[in-house]
């Protein structure tokens, strides 16, 4: 066969497809990444967007177990207000039970009675983010509205709704309790015993007291019950959040090792095409401007 | 008979023959670069022998004529191959620009549809707060311009490789004409029995434009060249060239009709022509059908998870984002149906604190729309789709290229001009030359020796 030396035309080529090389060598170096374009790899591309995707709902959920474990505190707080109060109660009326209590110092002990009942009604319409905390889902105002009809007290102005928020592709949870579920649940009514409290300490026996002073107990253990579930809550909101943020490095490493480029292979990369692309230009000088015209002299 | 004027005569015609010979391989050497230029050979055959008694003398040299080498099988490969990567060129030209449509990273409809159900995820820890609702309709209003920007751009591609239709159909015919006068005048050389080398040159190197155009199917006749394309449309028959046509069809883009007006717009492949029409028919389309029923489903299940619950104002939820009623056109009419921030439906029980219907309009986001795939996997889908078209075109252009670089080297090794084999030629036909001007010296002076001899016989 014949040969025609067509070193023009390939080394053309060739330092061509060198140099492409050395481009792609150096842009992966400076981006740190071996897919810049959907092409580059279609299938690694379309995984990067499902991960950040999921990287974005993780921060998002991360947000939410944020917001609702602040709440969850909030609730923590009043409630552990509530005990306390409802403690104080419970002693100023076996104080009042006592036989040998005068009526003037079982009036005046009805008054700090009627003072403890005022505050639970005002830890009970705490606002969250200017929403009543314990009004449901009614966002209509205070929780508790004073009523002297009530044989609490105070009527209850929200509703039984219940929000939860998602902080897991899974996993939802409550963020809120009715008010009417803690503060005037039948039977174990803190707003109720304490109303009971008060008038028995004003006009009752000293038996009715006694009864008056259980009811507060019972309501008391309740709550407690009611302050254990929001304590629950804030330690899953802080474990979800351990896992969150674990799940989100994860995530980091997931979409580096789809897109990036380990740096020292890139650098290795990018060395082996330098020394190709010099080699051959080395080459091409050489061989290029050679003929037979240069011995014909 | 032997003698002298033999010899005289037999030089001649050596020094014409070397003199063609050298004139070649000027020619050659002048055309060392020139595209499509195939090298010429001297045709010298042995001149009729010269009888004398048993003696037989050889009686020179007859110049032929020159000869174009080439390889018309090669030629026609590399044509074939020359259509195919102009196709996947086109294919990939356009392909790399669709692309940057759908970014992986930065602003693009997969980030905008995840914050979208991020805002309403937002929104769901604090379902009263007029600011988070404002973030929801901020989100859906970018979200809808994502899909009208992705809608757009590629129906603004389309426009412009329709018009890219319409520029190859015209430079297809002026080729074809310009072959079709090349054939006239080579019929007209070959009757007269001229060399036909370089109008065959040029005829090849203008079907080999031809090619990068369309698919060629190109027949070798004494009365020049047939070409057609691939599906048998004739486009060059003898000295008569028969044009395309382009018009508007039905779907709004350019068809292209044969000469007798039917549509061959569908059989046309390869070339430039090829690759601009597979993207413009078939990837765009493709594309932009899945991202209308997207948005339509899209927009459709939110409506539908917005009628589930009730607004802040505890009315029943409406319709959160407007579309078109058809599907085709949908992710370019998608937009926000309200700009009440009260209008978003988190409620599920009328309450206006509650946010029960908040996770039925996040569960679009993984539910499985009508094509039977979520939201999330549909926009993941669609780069897959878009990269994986662009690779491919990529990967066959540059197949083809590789192949089409080892078929132009054998071309050049039968067809091409090596300057190295031009000069050896240059001295051999040089010391030729010489060597039958030197006879022809010799012979001069041999007849002075003859006539001088006669004047010495009748001078003594």
């Amino acid at each position: 066969m014949r040969f025609n030396a067509t070193f023009g035309s390939t080394i053309t080529t060739d330092i061509q497809q060198s140099e492409q090389a050395l481009q792609t060598a150096l842009q992966q170096v400076s981006t740190g990444k071996r897919v810049n374009l959907p092409s580059d790899d279609p299938a690694a591309s379309a995984a990067l967007v499902q991960s950040l995707n999921q990287s974005a709902n993780v921060d998002q959920y991360t947000a939410n177990a944020t917001a609702a474990s602040s709440q969850a505190q909030s609730g923590d707080s009043v409630l552990s207000s509530v005990v306390s109060l409802l403690n104080k109660a419970i002693t100023l009326g076996t104080e009042g039970a006592n036989g040998t209590t005068s009526a003037a110092d079982r009036a005046s002990i009805a008054s700090q009675v009627n003072g403890l009942l005022a505050s639970v009604a005002s830890e009970a319409n705490t606002t969250y983010q200017g929403v009543a905390l314990f009004g449901g889902t009614a966002n209509s105002g205070p929780a508790f509205v004073a009523d002297a009809a009530s044989p609490d007290g105070y009527t209850y102005a929200g509703n039984t709704g219940i929000n939860y928020i998602a902080v897991g592709d899974t996993l939802k949870v409550q963020v809120n309790v009715p008010g009417s579920q803690i503060f005037t649940q039948p039977g174990a009514s803190a707003l109720g015993s304490l109303q009971q409290l008060a008038t028995a300490l004003t006009s009752g026996t000293t038996a009715q007291i006694g009864a008056a002073t259980a009811a507060v107990t019972s309501a008391l253990s309740y709550v407690s019950e009611q302050h254990a579930v929001y304590g629950n809550a804030v330690n899953q909101f802080a474990s979800q959040e351990d896992f969150l943020s674990q799940e989100s490095v994860t995530l980091k490493s997931q979409q580096t090792s789809l897109v990036g480029i380990d740096t020292a292979t890139a650098a290795e990369t990018l060395a082996q095409a330098e020394a190709q692309n010099s080699e051959l230009l080395a080459a091409a000088a050489k061989v290029l401007p050679t003929t037979l015209l240069d011995y014909l002299k | 008979m032997a003698g002298l004027n033999t010899s005289l005569s037999i030089a001649t015609q050596s020094l014409m023959a070397q003199e063609a010979a050298l004139e070649m391989t000027s020619n050659n050497i002048a055309n060392a670069n020139t595209p499509g230029y195939t090298r010429e050979t001297i045709v010298l055959t042995e001149a009729d022998v010269v009888q004398q008694g048993s003696v037989t003398l050889g009686g020179g040299v007859t110049l032929q004529g020159l000869e174009s080498v080439r390889d018309q099988l090669l030629n026609l490969r590399i044509q074939q191959q020359t259509s195919q990567q102009s196709s996947a060129d086109a294919q990939t030209g356009a392909l790399q620009q669709l692309q940057t449509l759908f970014p992986t990273t930065g602003s693009s409809l997969a980030t905008g549809l995840s914050s979208f159900f991020t805002s309403l995820s937002a929104l769901s820890s604090n379902p009263t707060s007029l600011a988070s609702r404002q973030a929801v309709l901020s989100a859906g209003q970018n979200l809808a311009g994502e899909f009208n920007t992705v809608s757009s751009g590629l129906s603004t591609q389309q426009s412009a490789l329709d018009q890219q239709t319409v520029s190859d159909v015209s430079s297809i015919n002026q080729l074809s004409s310009q072959i079709a006068g090349l054939n006239a005048q080579q019929a007209q050389l070959t009757g007269t029995g001229e060399n036909v080398g370089s109008v065959e040159d040029q005829i090849g190197s203008l079907e080999l434009k031809l090619s990068q155009l369309t698919n060629l199917s190109v027949t070798h006749t004494p009365a020049g060249d047939t070409l057609t394309t691939g599906t048998g449309t004739p486009l060059v028959v003898g000295g008569k060239s028969y044009a395309l046509e382009t018009t508007a069809g039905a779907n709004g883009r350019q068809q292209v009709l044969d000469g007798s007006g039917t549509d061959i717009t569908s059989a046309i492949s390869g070339g430039d022509l090829g690759g601009t029409l597979a993207v413009r028919d078939t990837a765009i389309p493709n594309l932009l059908g899945q991202l209308d029923s997207f948005a339509s489903q899209f927009a459709a299940a939110i409506n539908a998870a917005q009628a589930k619950g009730y607004d802040q104002n505890g009315q029943a939820g409406g319709p959160l984002f407007t579309v078109s009623a058809t599907v085709a056109g949908a992710a370019a009419s998608i937009a926000l149906a309200t700009t009440d921030p009260a209008a978003i439906a988190a409620s599920s029980d009328g309450s206006s604190g509650s946010n029960g219907n908040l996770a039925n309009l996040a569960a679009v986001a993984t539910a499985k729309l009508g094509s039977g795939q979520s939201p999330e996997d549909v926009s993941a889908g669609l780069i897959y789709q878009v990269g994986s078209d662009t690779a491919t075109a990529q990967a066959e252009s540059s197949a083809i290229g590789l192949s089409l670089t080892q078929l132009t080297q054998q071309q050049s090794s039968v067809s091409g001009v090596s300057i190295d084999e031009e000069s050896a030629n240059l001295i051999r036909y040089q010391q030729a030359y010489e060597a039958a001007a030197k006879i022809v010296n010799t012979v001069a002076t041999l007849f002075n020796v003859t006539l001088n001899m006669g004047t010495a016989v009748g001078g003594s």
